[in-house]
């Protein structure tokens, strides 16, 4: 049974890029909360699928206005009456002319069972290029400034030829440049001190309204391009030359800078002037603005510190005393900001390289809103940047950049379900319908959702609810289904529309728990309520957080767990439920939860790029993945304990943000002596080599770049995996365990051990 | 014929590849590198031999722990064998107590010589990828240092293709930058892989492979952007300029044959 439900789970994120938390479906609403972990999915709506090529038509809806589920395999069709009937509202629809032919033995794709993910091609409506808006923070150092000047004439050459480029700088002023093709460059300068409405901007830049006004009754022109052409973003085969020079010749802010003082940066109305030149001009058709920052904005609307060296950055402890002065207007200005470029269907990514933080606390919901990438770094002359910007236009198998951009994603359920709500790069498209729950969980009340941009990794939490009543039951062997339409512009510009429409078996909890027990995905189920929880953190004290999820993981060892009561000793869990508490474990002590230690610009980085990767990468995030090397046989993946951490071994961690690697106390007086490069030793020297290898292939596949460690025992970086590991062995208890194995940790956390211990005895206690 | 049908041969196809039963992760990938017909790198197939593969250290001054870099070839480098990827974790005994594992080498001093490689048993095929231990490359191909000549005078010549096509502006800023090319390479300021990977776009120039020759151009912004980055947008355009002037000529020289069929046409859109 239970490789069975692996193969079927595999097969299902394969084909449809869906994991369950559960597998079989609790047929009520009472035994849906009894359950504990809700019914909920991570899907990843463009996952990359290289078997699938787009069909060249559009769906075929259904003809209920408050339905418009799209045909799919699980609709039942009369070939006779060349009619089908909706599986999601029972309506039945004519089939359209174009599909008179069909039978049962001559079914159009989106009929077949193996297409429950299919994607149309749509053919109408203009294409628009697509569009990146550099905006370049000139406060840098010269050696920043030149790295950054470099990266971006580079990207001009993995830029689409056809794409339109823009370019925005600013320091203590802001300049939007005209790019032209005769060589004489012209800039409009703003001040960066006061804020501007987009109104104002387009007048100033001279952005008017496309001539045709909104005329009742005429049909719109079907070739007429809707877009304002602009001066200010150029199609980059046209002006490469031009922006090649510019950034060339771009100066560090000339403005003098004082002893003591920050430069001024205008950050807040730069982007604010970026939004606006791309609200007058290309609304609702794909666009990146593209901010790359290497300090805090420190003036003008947005600013999050003063200009003072002597006045630090807010920290947690700033925060927490409420003492955090700029912070709260901050956020509301690139709220405001998110939310305008959000409904413009456009994003904004920040590049952040600095030392010291810049910001990103109250910025992230440019980012987070819209679906665009943050990146933190510590200078744009590292590889650590220039990579994780290149991998920006990295390409698929067909040659198409991995980039889609202003998706709308609907959620469509059975009768018995509703959709409480979604976690992950997206914005509520307030769409109430018969399938909305009056529950939230996450961003709820609607059925729809915006993806501004998105790639084939990008991941949504979707969360359910049953709400078919107790003394209703469902008929033996139906089926509760789910269909995601996923609609956006391809990086060729081409519309499409994805569609993938799911089903699960209700099971009846009293007479079948064992089934849906073995039906339980325990890795969705963590990272799905991991995002519960850092969404929760984000307006919820820390501690009220771990209370939460720690209630729910006793009350799931309360239902699922083999015990007599009144017995820890007595305590099971079944396979399906083997690893979840360790997730916990881990997830209580991850960067995602506790700020301690982090900046809150740390803090705001790890979860934004939690709340958006698929399962494989969530997982390591929540318990980083260890592997071991030695002369005993191949690397093999051990415990993420202080007791893995052995003299004559070589570990690799990976925390996603971190790669370590670990040389053990005799690895390590090897290599000093110099072992490797003796012929006799040759297999020491392959030893030594396997972790590298087996990093770079890590770090040559994951964006962004993470942080390379290459450390050994005793050395100070060791603290990167010293930290991570269970702490089993602490200066407290060494001694208990009588001989030396493994490396204590110098630790007051609690260990899985003990952690174990008390969840146990909690739940099978009669109390709780 | 309706939509459906005509994509219908498309679909059939699909159900024939092997993925789409999906048995395992793998499999679609091991898929990718089989089939033959599906190009995955633009370029064509010397720039795949030649591209330049190594991966280099990061700038450590600048970032902390920061990680290597790798060249455009290894970054745009598909199929090729890939390790099961490292995503497995052990369970916790559910008691939460870890295994006593011990060390081999336990107790102070753990030093002596590690086992020596006859004896030790063979260890497991790790580090097979190719991308792993491979060092800065030699070009077997062009083994003496490319001329200046080789390169610039096909360069020159390409331009001079495109007057009279290309706005005057356009072939005069070109032209500047073939300049600094020019003098950039004679005041020996151009590496040597710099000076191989422009003989090689030349060479690819030459024989009309517009792909091959804007992935090269490609290659060496990302990998020698601070020697490259003033004239090699000239160079990118050049090569865009001669792509549309000859496949212009070609569409002409298809029109001639077709005149006819053509006017018709014409006077049909004339009509619209």
């Amino acid at each position: 049974m239970m490789t069975t439900y692996l193969e079927f789970i595999q097969q299902n994120e394969e084909r449809d890029g869906v994991r369950f938390s559960w597998n079989l479906w609790p047929s009520s609403r009472l035994e849906a909360t009894r359950m504990v972990v809700p019914l909920a999915c991570l899907l990843t709506p463009l996952k990359e699928r290289l078997d699938l090529p787009p069909v060249q038509y559009e769906p075929v809806f259904c003809s209920r206005p408050t339905c418009k589920a799209a045909l799919n395999p699980l609709c039942q069709v009369d070939y006779q009456a060349k009619l089908w009937a909706c599986n999601f509202c029972f309506q039945r629809n004519q089939f359209p002319p174009a599909y008179a032919g069909i039978s049962e033995v001559n079914q159009p794709a989106e009929l077949m069972p193996q297409f429950s993910t299919i994607e149309y091609v749509v053919q109408r409506g203009p294409q628009a290029p697509l569009i990146f808006l550099y905006v370049v923070d000139t406060c840098l150092e010269e050696d920043d400034l030149q790295a950054l000047k470099e990266s971006l004439q580079m990207s001009l050459s993995l830029l689409p030829p056809e794409a339109l480029v823009g370019l925005i700088t600013f320091g203590r002023m802001v300049q939007v440049h005209e790019l032209s093709c005769e060589g004489i460059s012209k800039s409009y300068v703003f001040r960066g001190t006061k804020d501007l409405t987009a109104k104002q901007i387009q007048d100033m830049l001279g952005l008017s309204k496309p001539a045709m006004p909104m005329q009742q009754a005429r049909p719109a022109q079907p070739q007429a391009h809707p877009f304002v052409s602009s001066s200010f973003l150029q199609p980059v085969h046209k002006i490469d030359m031009t922006l090649t020079d510019l950034l060339g010749e771009l100066q560090r802010d000339p403005w003098p800078v004082t002893q003591g003082k920050r430069p001024l940066r205008s950050t807040g109305v730069a982007l604010s002037i970026a939004v606006g030149l791309l609200e007058g001009t290309f609304p609702n058709t794909g666009a990146r603005i593209m901010l790359f920052t290497g300090g805090p904005p420190t003036q003008g609307p947005g600013m999050v510190v003063g200009d003072e060296l002597k006045v630090p950055i807010r920290s947690w402890h700033d925060i927490e005393k409420d003492n955090a002065r700029f912070m709260k207007k901050a956020t509301k200005h690139y709220e405001t900001l998110a939310h305008r470029t959000a409904s413009n269907g456009h994003c904004i990514d920040i590049y952040a390289c600095a030392l010291d933080q810049t910001g990103l606390l109250e910025m992230k919901c440019c980012t987070n809103l819209t679906g665009g990438h943050m990146v933190m770094g510590d200078s744009f002359n590292t590889s650590l940047f220039k990579q994780t910007f290149q991998r920006i236009f990295s390409k698929d198998f067909n040659g198409d950049f991995r980039m889609a951009f202003g998706a709308t994603l609907e959620v469509k359920t059975s009768r018995e379900l509703k959709v409480a709500g979604a976690i992950g790069p997206c914005v509520s498209l307030n769409v109430k319908g018969p399938c909305v729950s009056e529950n939230e969980l996450g961003v709820g009340g609607t059925s729809q959702w915006k993806i501004c941009s998105l790639d084939p990794t990008s991941t949504l939490g979707i969360y359910f609810e049953v709400i078919n009543q107790h003394n209703a039951p469902i008929p033996q062997g139906s089926r509760g289904a789910i269909q995601f339409v996923t609609q956006y512009q391809h990086s060729s510009t081409q519309k499409r529309i994805r569609v993938t429409t799911i089903a699960r078996n209700w099971a009846d909890v009293q007479s079948q728990l064992q089934l849906i027990e073995a039906a339980f995905d325990q890795e969705a189920a963590a990272v799905l309520m991991a995002r519960l929880g850092v969404f929760r953190a984000e307006s919820e004290e820390g501690p009220d957080v771990l209370r939460w999820l720690d209630r729910q993981l006793i009350r799931l060892c309360q239902k699922f767990g083999q015990y007599t009561k009144e017995d820890p000793t007595s305590f099971r869990l079944s396979d399906a439920f083997s690893l979840y508490p360790q997730f916990m474990f881990h997830l209580r002590r991850s960067p995602f939860l506790q700020v301690f230690n982090n900046s809150p610009d740390e803090s705001s980085y790890y979860r934004h790029h939690f709340a958006r990767q698929d399962l494989t990468q969530s997982l390591i995030m929540i318990q980083p993945i260890l592997y071991s090397y030695s002369f005993h046989g191949p690397p093999e993946p051990v415990l993420l304990d202080s007791s893995s951490i052995l003299a004559d071994r070589i570990l690799l961690m990976d925390t996603f943000f971190q790669i370590v690697i670990y040389l053990g106390e005799t690895i390590s007086q090897w290599q000093k002596a110099g072992y490797q490069n003796m012929p006799q030793y040759e297999n020491f020297k392959h030893l030594l080599q396997a972790p590298l290898d087996d990093a770079q292939e890590i770090l040559q596949a994951r964006f962004p770049m993470p942080r390379y460690v290459h450390t050994e025992h005793g050395g100070s970086q060791a603290r990167f995996l010293l930290s991570k590991v269970n702490p089993s062995q602490t200066h407290n208890n060494l001694y208990a365990w009588g001989q030396e194995t493994g490396a204590p940790i110098l630790t007051d956390d609690v260990s899985l051990q003990v952690f174990m211990d008390h969840l146990k005895k909690l739940a099978v206690s009669s109390a709780s | 014929m309706p939509a459906w049908e005509v994509v219908r041969l498309q679909t059939a196809a699909v159900k024939d590849l092997p993925a789409s039963s999906a048995p395992s992760p793998r499999a679609g990938r091991e898929s990718r590198v089989a089939a033959p017909e599906v190009t995955y790198c633009p370029a064509g197939v010397a720039e795949v031999e030649m591209a330049e593969l190594y991966v280099k250290p990061g700038n450590k001054e600048r970032g902390w722990n920061d990680p290597p870099q790798f060249s455009y070839g290894l970054q745009t480098q598909t199929g090729g064998p890939k390790r099961t990827p490292l995503t497995k974790r052990v369970a916790a005994p559910q008691d939460g107590s870890p295994r006593v594992a011990t060390s081999e080498t336990s107790g102070p001093p753990p030093m002596g010589p590690p086992p020596p490689s006859s004896k030790a048993p063979r260890l497991p095929p790790v580090g097979s990828c190719p991308a792993s231990s491979v060092e800065p490359m030699d070009f077997p191909v062009i083994e003496s240092e490319a001329l200046i000549e080789d390169v610039l005078r096909p360069l020159e010549q390409a331009l001079e293709d495109c007057r009279g096509h290309t706005r005057k502006q356009v072939c005069d800023d070109i032209s500047r930058r073939l300049a600094l090319l020019q003098e950039q390479w004679a005041g020996g300021k151009l590496s040597t892989p710099v000076k191989k990977r422009m003989a090689l776009l030349v060479q690819e120039l030459s024989s009309h492979q517009w792909d091959a020759a804007d992935d090269i151009h490609r290659s060496l912004m990302v990998d020698h952007v601070t020697e490259v980055s003033q004239w090699m947008v000239g160079v990118k355009r050049l090569i865009a300029e001669k792509r549309s002037l000859s496949s212009e000529e070609e569409t002409n020289e298809e029109k001639s044959e077709g005149a006819a069929e053509d006017q018709t046409i014409l006077g049909f859109q004339e009509a619209l």
